[in-house]
């Protein structure tokens, strides 16, 4: 009988244990956030809260675009298409934009979504993992992206400045991020991904249809980053060679910054994406503005990365883990 | 000289808070066949596993020839002496025939690091031959053979190197006439080498006839140890079930008339490879029931009727023409289904109980911008959860930290929440303790009461015989035959239909 | 594949439908390309070359098939090709080591990126192709650190490997080495016990965890192998940053998949090296029609992505993350 009582007893301290580490998912993020920015504000003497708009200015792209990716990842997809996305609907927004700017913004939308639906079509309908697809369109959209404005940069009209405000580009941004978050946390959109992420073949069993929800959340995530590329060009005014380089990789490093766990599942909260964006972006800038050469963030951003997975990894989750 | 070959002492093993035994004591001797017998979840598979090294038990002794012994896998085992044969496949696709019988002993074909392929095959091939299993090539991929042939390479594998004890667990369900047949010889042969078997199977006809001594376990206690000569069938069913055995522990009525009502008519309906032809109707207020072997296709009846099956052919048709042919169509005309594999296609294990309850309700639940509320959700799943007399901390605990009863009762609350009127649970009391057991049969009786029809499938005749106003016996993924509820009904009228 | 004399009758149709099959494709793709640009094109001199190019990429690939084979990724593949050479090339070079410099550095590298893989992917337990994400950013740093951020160069003397028929012995040592531990150790046993049900191998007393290192550790050694035939092929590497190492991933993955379909006819390591001969010839087949090099990215991505939807096989209900 003691045995028994012990084993009570270590089975309440698991629980315990288990919700302690819950509270450092979503504290730690926060924190980290925190100390980065007084950090770097003590170490560049201030420097770093005066050029805020300048940071700013970087979060927009990854903010919006990491929204949709934060989907993929909630059903336990991956998505490293994100950077061809972004650059291929850039240069289609570019191109319209001669035209009519509403229609450069829509444009750039179905792009995307277009992009995505290829994305969704292998993954859900050819059933190959989503980051073998992905790597795939990645690659094979860098080609096409590279091709077009390799001679030269694809120049967008010259009326996108005036859009290069803080209020349309924080309002789009935030918009994005507001119906996203509605969508994620009070409609039974966020409960459905997260149940994908948990368990796929009982949520098909309690009635959804998963195949499609899975297929139209790449649409969406496309169509997401689509927008983000409307942003991307009102900041730069052209699509180069190299546009949305690395978008994905910045994502990914983004989202498990803020807490998101690498697997997707019911332990992801939308809070995941603002607060890892920023981190991120305000980490890069601080090492930037610390006089740090590009190997140097990068050995910085890989050490991070990979602990701050360990730590947020929801091994339950994982059966084998491949 | 002692003729005791294990002592199995104060065994305990659980599964996060589920007790799947209780300091299990008994002792098995040299020279037997003892079977080991239990319903579903009485903790047979845990014990033998423990002892073969694929769980680790958490308390206890096993005593093997006087030397205590706890192997931390399979090869451990076999090098103790004990090996098993389990009731999935325990072969490996990718590998040859002698790979997968040789499968961690490689040392002996090993030299300098390289394997001697030719000298493995040959031993293989000698070792076939030894046994009779001639057609079975060792060279040949594993794949190329069918599921008997593989069980026939595992009676190899567990059997080659004469180990002490040899636990066979379910494995004759699997297998065809001939099939048995050959394990049966084989666990004779060990026998009268001086050698144990432990057997495991739900056949009590074919545990009576083979074995020599029978173990019962019952909800991970152990419950008795008896000479096979000194007990009949219905002796060995009281002891399984235990004292709840009368009662009101099935439905207790006899002799009520089923509605001629029909709520869903299903017509020649084919699965590929599982089930052919097979056409019923359901009535409005009945519990219908399904029985045969596992393999014999009834657990794919309850997925063919909730539009869960792919490639069905035949049609699924509601009192009111309505066609089942998806899933989603099936619930939003209030059919529920509850699966076998209540971990994988029941429950989303890694999220929360209001959630799980919520998932198909959740249009319900919304306000008229779509929009929900924690607190309505966690209100409706407190209501049924609640309902359902699920032990659980909050609705906000995760489902994968419940107990298999709680968890089923999580399911339940799902469907009772959904307000379904037709409910097909397929072994809607595996692995459950017999508490929770007699919950499930009186919600089913109290649903029956308020004319809701349920199909319950089942490997477990008793619950089958105790709750069904009609039975039907599935044989090779056909229907053999149908019974209709009957004090007087006994397992072997079933039985001869199943086999 | 494995049964030199109980190769029964089945077996050997097995595995000759599995080369015929092989040989259809190149004899496809050679004619398609041959139709279309008959003069600069397909010569038995331009097969020969086209198949010289294929080796680097097949020989990094028999050692990610252990790898593959297990249901692990690694996207650290190109990042370790990277950094292994210019380890290679700096103890050639820089060391004054000669070729010992460049064989032993570059394996060993490899060996030890592939441990590294190895160690953090068990020690963590997160997806292999995240902490190999995280891990490639990792060595991108490190070969930009050792070579300085200069292009590193072989010396002339020292590019023995870079042509016939130094790269033929090279690889051919590559690919007995692989069908020897695929075949006649209990390596290969195992590689294959584990991509088959990782839990019923580990129950039967396989240690699992320590041969998903080995394969992370040999499919780094390969890749090393490849890594000294790329430099002395191409005679100098330059250390990318911003992942852009990946690109290297995907010809080697390609000849992977080829051996992952062609399993079934137990011929896993011919089917790489001849499917890797295959994606060259279309390569060179583009090239030859004068397509622009932004083009062959495109066609790198399309063809990975044509070569594993015909190689998987669609199960329903299966679930794919």
């Amino acid at each position: 009988m003691a045995s028994q009582e012990k084993k009570e007893v270590s089975k309440e301290g698991a629980l315990k244990k288990q919700s302690l580490i819950n509270i450092v998912r979503s504290l730690l993020p926060v924190i980290g956030l925190v100390v980065v920015c007084l950090l770097f504000n003590i170490l560049t003497k201030g420097g770093m809260w005066s050029s805020r708009k300048l940071i700013l200015n970087q979060v927009y792209v990854v903010l919006i675009s990491a929204t949709g990716v934060f989907f993929i990842m909630t059903m336990g997809g991956l998505d490293f298409s994100q950077g061809s996305i972004l650059g291929i609907a850039s240069i289609v927004v570019c191109v319209l934009s001669k035209t009519n700017i509403a229609l450069a913004v829509v444009g750039g939308i179905i792009t995307g979504a277009v992009i995505g639906a290829v994305n969704g079509y292998f993954y859900v309908n050819r059933k190959i993992k989503s980051f073998i697809v992905t790597i795939c369109t990645m690659f094979l959209f860098r080609g096409v992206i590279k091709y077009l404005a390799s001679n030269s940069p694809v120049a967008a009209s010259m009326q996108v400045y005036d859009y290069d405000t803080t209020p349309i580009k924080l309002g789009i941004t935030v918009a994005v991020l507001a119906i996203g978050f509605v969508a994620f946390r009070f409609t039974k959109f966020g409960i459905n991904l997260k149940a994908i992420g948990a368990g796929e073949k009982a949520v098909k069993f309690a009635g959804l249809r998963t195949d499609r929800m899975k297929f139209l959340i790449y649409v969406l995530a496309g169509a997401i980053t689509g927008l983000a590329a409307f942003v991307n060009i009102v900041k730069n005014g052209s699509a180069t060679a190299n546009v949305g380089n690395q978008l994905e990789t910045q994502i990914l490093i983004a989202l498990v910054l803020g807490g998101m766990p690498i697997s997707g599942g019911a332990k992801v909260r939308f809070e995941n994406i603002i607060v890892g964006s920023l981190l991120y972006i305000v980490l890069n800038n601080g090492l930037i503005m610390m006089g740090l050469t590009t190997q140097a963030m990068q050995l910085i951003q890989g050490v991070v990365f990979l602990i701050f997975v360990a730590i947020f990894a929801d091994r339950e989750n994982l059966s084998v883990i491949k | 000289m002692s003729d005791i070959r294990l002592e199995v002492k104060d065994v305990s093993k659980s599964f996060g808070i589920t007790r799947a035994l209780k300091r299990v004591s008994f002792n098995i001797n040299k020279g037997e066949i003892h079977a080991l017998i239990g319903e579903n979840g009485s903790g047979k598979s845990t014990l033998t596993n423990s002892l073969a090294g694929i769980y680790q038990k958490d308390d206890g002794l096993f005593i093997l020839d006087g030397k205590e012994i706890h192997p931390h896998n399979q090869l451990e085992a076999n090098n103790e002496g004990i090996s098993i044969i389990v009731q999935e496949l325990g072969t490996l696709d990718g590998l040859t025939v002698a790979e997968n019988i040789f499968l961690g002993h490689e040392e002996e074909f090993v030299k300098c690091g390289i394997k001697n392929t030719k000298a493995m095959n040959r031993k293989a091939n000698e070792l076939l031959k030894k046994y009779g299993f001639e057609r079975i090539k060792a060279g040949d991929m594993i794949e190329n053979y069918n599921f008997e042939d593989r069980k026939l390479v595992e009676i190899v594998k567990a059997t080659y190197f004469s180990p002490k004890i040899v636990v066979i667990d379910e494995t004759t369900t699997a297998l065809s006439r001939e099939g048995r047949e050959e394990l049966y010889k084989q666990m004779k042969r060990i026998r009268s080498e001086g050698d144990t078997v432990i057997f495991i199977s739900h056949d009590l006809p074919e545990v009576l006839s083979l074995s020599d001594s029978i173990t019962v376990l019952r909800d991970g206690d152990y419950i008795d140890t008896i000479k096979s000569s000194d007990v009949d069938e219905d002796g060995l069913k009281k002891l399984m079930v235990g004292r709840e055995v009368s009662g009101n522990y099935y439905r207790a009525d006899y002799g009520e008339e089923i509605s001629d009502e029909v709520v869903m008519s299903v017509k020649n309906v084919t699965v590929p490879g599982l089930i052919s032809d097979v056409s019923f109707d359901l009535h409005k207020g009945e519990i219908l029931g399904f029985g045969g072997l596992s393999e014999s296709g009834m657990h794919e009846i309850g997925k063919a009727c909730f539009g869960a099956s792919f490639d069905r052919e035949g049609s699924v048709t509601l009192a009111d023409g309505t066609e089942i042919k998806d899933i989603p169509t099936a619930i939003s005309h209030s059919i529920a289904y509850t699966s076998k594999d209540r971990d994988n296609e029941s429950l989303v294990m890694n999220q929360s109980i209001r959630d799980n309850i919520c998932l198909p309700s959740l249009d319900g639940l919304a306000n008229k911008a779509r929009l929900l509320s924690d607190k309505k959700l966690e209100d409706f799943a407190n209501t049924y959860a609640k309902k359902m007399s699920t032990k659980m901390i909050s609705v906000n605990q995760f489902v994968s930290e419940l107990s298999g009863g709680n968890k089923q009762k999580v399911v339940l609350a799902r469907w009772i929440g959904k307000d379904s009127d037709i409910l097909l649970l397929d072994s809607p009391t595996r692995g459950i303790d017999v508490k929770v057991k007699q919950d499930i049969y009186q919600l089913m009786d109290s649903m029956r009461k308020a004319g809701k029809s349920i199909i319950m499938i089942s490997e477990e005749l008793m619950e089958l015989i105790g709750m069904c106003d009609r039975i039907i016996i599935m044989k090779d993924g056909k229907i053999s035959g149908e019974l209709r509820r009957d004090k007087d009904m006994d397992e072997n009228s079933l039985i001869a239909k199943m086999v | 594949m494995n049964a030199s004399a109980q190769t029964t009758g089945k077996k050997l149709s097995g595995q000759a439908k599995g080369y015929i099959l092989l040989f259809v494709l190149v004899l496809l793709s050679w004619g398609i390309f041959k139709i279309i640009t008959p003069d600069n094109f397909g010569s038995a001199k331009n097969m020969l070359s086209y198949f010289e190019a294929s080796l680097l990429a097949a020989v990094g690939a028999v050692g990610f098939y252990f790898v593959m084979v297990m249901g692990m990724f690694d996207f650290s593949i190109g990042a370790n090709i990277m950094l292994s050479a210019i380890v290679g090339c700096v103890f050639a070079n820089r060391f004054g080591l000669g070729y010992v410099g460049l064989v032993a550095g570059s394996i060993i590298t490899g060996a030890l990126v592939g441990l590294i893989n190895g160690a953090f992917y068990v020690k963590l337990r997160i997806p292999s192709m995240i902490v190999t994400t995280g891990l490639a950013l990792i060595y991108e740093s490190v070969a930009n650190y050792i070579a300085g951020g200069v292009e590193q160069t072989l010396p002339s003397d020292l590019r023995v490997f870079g042509q016939m028929p130094g790269n033929l012995i090279l690889a051919v040592i590559a690919f007995a080495v692989a069908f020897l531990l695929l075949n006649y150790t209990k390596i290969g046993t195992y590689t294959y016990a584990i991509g088959s049900n990782e839990f019923v191998a580990k129950n039967m007393g396989i240690k699992v965890n320590k041969y998903k290192v080995l394969a992370f550790i040999i499919s780094g050694a390969f890749l090393g192998v490849m890594a000294v035939l790329t430099i002395s092929y191409g005679s100098s590497m330059v250390a990318v940053t911003g992942m852009a190492s990946m690109s290297r991933n995907f010809v080697p993955t390609m000849g992977c998949f080829f051996g992952l379909a062609f399993k079934k006819y137990g011929m896993p390591i011919p089917a790489i090296i001849i499917g890797e001969f295959v994606i060259n010839i279309i390569f060179f087949g583009f090239i030859a029609l004068g397509a622009p090099t932004a083009i062959q990215d495109v066609i790198t991505g399309l063809a990975l992505l044509i070569i594993v939807t015909l190689t998987t096989k669609v199960a329903k209900g299966e679930i794919v993350k």
